[in-house]
């Protein structure tokens, strides 16, 4: 019953210094909510990332050759008969294998101009790239293997040149480096990016994005940094991964040290886990702002047992006993700091909903962050309490009496 | 009428390093169950630190003091804490009500230590109240109230758990003389209803509203009159 007459009081006390109350919160409110604006951040981007992996498909992989002391030569790029070669000895096992070429070019029709990348798909290219055509159809292996001068245009990208996404059949002059192309459209399609692309690459993008047989833009004799490739769903991502690095090596008299293979599986995790530990250390550093915070709360807990000397006195005389003081002053400070906590998540959460909006991502807030802010910084309030309540409940009430 | 107060050769030396106060000196002293008591005394006689020591608020260096049957010395701070609870009513000099806390409140404060539930409380702070005349004001705080007013909400305050002694430390020092004429004959009223009333003072119009007056100086007890039947102190 004493801890209800003690919570009692203990709001009372605030209320009657609501200002000084509120500046005392202010440290916790800052700390906890800039704790769970960070850790909710991190989780929104990581989760953000893992469903952006999920549309990638997690049988994608892609090799390159490092070289140790930062200088390449020729022989660490791929030719397209390293990928014939590849093909031949693991053809059973990957359902697509390209370069992931891309090339500048500016399409022209009529008066409209545009600039923007071409990007090759090889052969089986569903396997690789999931558009969603609107019209048309993606590239057959034989266009591929021909080098035939087909495009896929995006949606808007069709509407900018020709005024209609009804395209398919029409051609288009197309500039790649030196050369000029006439290009027929074959298929158009809509982009599916995600909010977290569009962050990234920029939503301002005048640029298109088209997709041509790669053969196209990588004739005889061209170079590649990397090779991609994708594993049939019956095989081990990783295993086969490793088994083309080992063979790459070989036909490329590397060390195989030297031949990096990244599955997009191991990459989201390596992302995953970096900023895991970014979210962690930022986190950590609010955190610190939690200590001030309850520092914060420490000296007003001072200065209010200072001033209510005398109360503590006539309280002793009338038969409080140490440890009735030591819970008053102690529930008064684990309120203090609780309500900070408890309006300093809501502000967090609040940023963080505010944000997502503007970036128009799915927001994720986990209930344990909540959970473990609002108890730690009752806890901080409690520890911070402590010392001046322990000073509280020592007084002597003779000499309690006598302050003024 | 049995002893309520009982005490033998008590000592008070404060020793502050460079000096050493005695303070009181091998006092014997006995208080009935039921008396109305004046303690008298100059500033330094020492009638303040018997008080202190009488309240429970600061032990001697030697000698017993039996209250109610306890004997005091022998209590650990959590006795000593329920004595000040159960057995001492303290009236003081400055009132010392809690401040922006109602009348009503302030006078529940000792059942609220005394772990009295909250139905049981309310009505007795309700009763109390009454009968020092308050019952208009139960809701008021202190700064909105006279000298006067206050000093009778301490005393309903000091009633609240049924002490051995009702203890006032200078009752009328900041009063008035109606108001301190007032809140002595409450005293009065709470003897005459069987409430042992001990008065520390320096007024000797105060003293006489009493029935035995007691006199230090010096820490020493040097005279304990008792009022006659036919004789005036």
């Amino acid at each position: 019953m004493l801890i209800f007459e003690n919570i009692k009081l203990a709001l009372s006390s605030i209320r009657v210094n609501k200002m000084r109350s509120f500046l005392t919160m202010l440290g916790m409110i800052i700390g906890i909510s800039s704790v769970i604006a960070i850790v909710s951040l991190g989780d929104t981007m990581r989760s953000a990332i893992a469903k952006e992996y999920e549309n990638v498909g997690s049988t994608l992989g892609y090799l390159y050759i490092n070289s140790p002391d930062g200088y390449y030569t020729d022989d660490y790029l791929f030719t397209a008969e390293d990928k014939d070669m590849v093909k031949e000895a693991f053809g059973d096992r990957l359902t697509y294998l390209g370069f992931n070429s891309s090339s500048k070019a500016t399409m022209k029709n009529g008066r409209v101009t545009k600039e923007g990348n071409l990007i090759g798909l090889a052969e089986n290219p569903a396997e690789y790239k999931k558009l969603n055509i609107l019209k048309g159809k993606l590239f057959s292996n034989l266009d591929v293997e021909n080098a035939r001068p087909f495009v896929i245009l995006e949606e808007k990208d069709a509407m900018e040149l020709f005024g209609s996404i009804d395209v398919v059949g029409r051609t288009i002059r197309t500039v790649i480096g030196t050369e000029t192309k006439e290009l027929t459209v074959t298929g158009v399609y809509r982009n599916q990016d995600s909010a977290l692309m569009k962050l990234l690459s920029g939503s301002n993008n005048t640029r298109f994005t088209a997709y041509v047989p790669e053969t196209l833009i990588f004739p005889k004799g061209s170079t590649a940094w990397s090779l991609y490739f994708c594993v049939k769903s019956s095989y081990n991502v990783e295993e086969v991964g490793n088994q083309v690095a080992r063979y790459v090596a070989k036909i490329k008299n590397k060390e195989e040290s030297q031949v990096m293979f990244y599955s997009a599986q191991k990459e989201m995790g390596t992302i995953d886990s970096m900023m895991g530990g970014l979210s962690a250390v930022v986190g950590a550093i609010a955190a610190i702002s939690l200590v001030v915070g309850g520092i914060g709360i420490m000296n007003i807990m001072l200065v209010s047992v200072t001033e209510r000397t005398r109360e503590i006195g006539i309280r002793k005389a009338l038969g409080a006993r140490t440890q009735d003081i030591l819970s008053q002053f102690l529930i008064e400070s684990a309120i203090i700091s609780a309500a900070g906590g408890a309006v300093g998540t809501a502000l967090g959460i609040g940023v963080v909903a505010i944000g997502g909006m503007f970036v128009n991502m799915a927001v994720v807030v986990k209930p344990q962050v909540v959970i473990i802010a609002v108890v730690f910084s009752a806890v901080v309030g409690i520890f911070f309490g402590l010392y001046p309540a322990a000073k509280a409940a020592k007084a002597d009430p003779i000499e309690a009496l006598r302050y003024e | 009428m049995r002893n309520i107060i009982e005490i033998q050769n008590l000592n008070k030396i404060y020793d502050t390093g460079a000096v050493q106060v005695h303070a009181l000196k091998e006092v014997n002293l006995t208080i009935q169950e039921g008396e109305y008591v004046a303690i008298m005394g100059k500033s330094g006689s020492g009638k303040s630190t018997l008080m202190n020591i009488l309240g429970c608020l600061d032990r001697p260096t030697s000698g017993s003091y039996v209250l109610d049957g306890i004997d005091v010395a022998k209590e650990n701070p959590k006795q000593i804490s329920y004595i000040r609870n159960q057995k001492i009513g303290f009236v003081f000099q400055s009132f010392n009500l809690i401040p922006r806390t109602s009348a009503l409140k302030n006078v529940e404060l000792p059942m609220i230590y005394g772990r009295v539930p909250a139905k049981e409380r309310l009505a007795r702070a309700k009763e109390l109240l009454e009968k020092v005349g308050l019952g208009d004001r139960l809701d008021h705080m202190p700064n909105e109230i006279s000298g006067g007013q206050k000093q009778r909400i301490a005393v309903a305050r000091a009633l609240a758990n049924h002490p051995a002694i009702l203890l006032a430390d200078e009752p009328t020092g900041n009063l008035d003389t109606p108001s301190s004429v007032e809140v002595m004959n409450l005293f009065t009223q709470l003897n005459r209803e069987g409430v042992t009333v001990i008065v520390v003072t320096h007024e000797d119009d105060i003293a006489a509203f009493t029935n035995r007056i007691i006199r230090f100086q010096d820490g020493q007890l040097i005279e304990d009159k008792r009022r006659g039947e036919h004789a005036d102190f």
